[in-house]
């Protein structure tokens, strides 16, 4: 049962953190390329 | 950059109180099974987790259809969001049932029509992620993915009556299953309680994780719009 559970626990876990850090990486992406569009005007 | 929606914010809060809730029932209300012991209680969740699963591919179907007919991008974004949080919960239910079954059947894996089947449902998601990686053209890659996923969908109501229509070992929860089913049990007024508890938090989870990737999708759809404008 503690088997089963912490792979439930754990994998939805990995996966929150995944999606936190993907939006935080595609924020700076946007961040920059933002600046780039705005220094080519 | 959009900001969260207030709703959003409400639906996290909401999603995390129930799922408090469904892991004390699990553990604290929830009656412990006299045959398999404590690796029952992994059923609850095992079962919410493949629901989970079969309800993101069915969301990614009807998501295909309307991309089809529609051709608007935020259907391949809806598509594409439900078939990726599906596949990580159904991966879930499989591990979990392995485990399961390791209490029950005395191994971890046996090649039973249902587990054969839900085995090949996860590996045709996976798939999904391939030939979307392969494919550059932004109109390209959303409709062929629609149609992949459509036809995909197919692998998922054959997975959910493959227990009831070959001869398994897998228990059937809803309604009668084979002589030979291993792991079965009459649920308790409790157990059920709790199980269908589990099935509508986790329809909660499935919503409030829905929401987040498809904004974490828009804001890609973005990120692939600026670089394409800055690059030209």
């Amino acid at each position: 049962m503690i088997a089963g559970y912490t792979v439930i626990f754990g994998i939805m876990l990995v996966y929150i953190i995944s999606l936190i850090i993907r939006r935080s990486n595609l924020k700076r992406t946007v961040s920059t390329l933002s600046d780039l569009e705005g220094e080519k005007k | 950059m959009q900001p969260k929606p207030r709703l959003l914010t409400i639906l996290d809060i909401v999603t995390i109180i129930l799922f408090i809730a469904a892991v004390g029932m699990v553990f604290f209300y929830a009656p412990m099974e006299a045959v398999m012991g404590q690796v029952q209680r992994v059923f609850y969740f095992h079962v919410a987790n493949a629901w989970v699963g079969m309800l993101g591919f069915m969301v990614a179907a009807i998501s295909g259809v309307t991309y089809l007919l529609k051709g608007d991008h935020k259907w391949d974004i809806i598509g594409l969001a439900a078939i990726e949080i599906s596949f990580v919960f159904f991966f879930i239910a499989i591990i979990s049932g392995s485990i399961w079954a390791r209490g029950s059947w005395g191994t971890w894996w046996t090649w039973d029509p249902r587990l054969t089947s839900a085995a090949i449902v996860e590996l045709l998601y996976a798939a999904y992620f391939l030939l979307r990686q392969g494919l550059e053209e932004p109109d390209q890659r959303a409709r062929i993915g629609a149609i992949y996923a459509i036809l995909s969908f197919i692998s998922v109501p054959l997975t959910f009556i493959s227990i009831r229509i070959f001869r398994t070992i897998h228990p059937v929860i809803i309604g009668s299953g084979a002589a030979g089913a291993e792991g079965s049990f009459d649920m308790s007024t409790k157990m059920l309680q709790t199980f269908i508890f589990s099935l509508i938090v986790f329809s909660f989870v499935f919503a409030d994780l829905l929401w987040h990737r498809i904004r974490l999708g828009r804001l890609a759809e973005m990120a692939e719009n600026l670089r394409l404008k800055v690059l030209s």
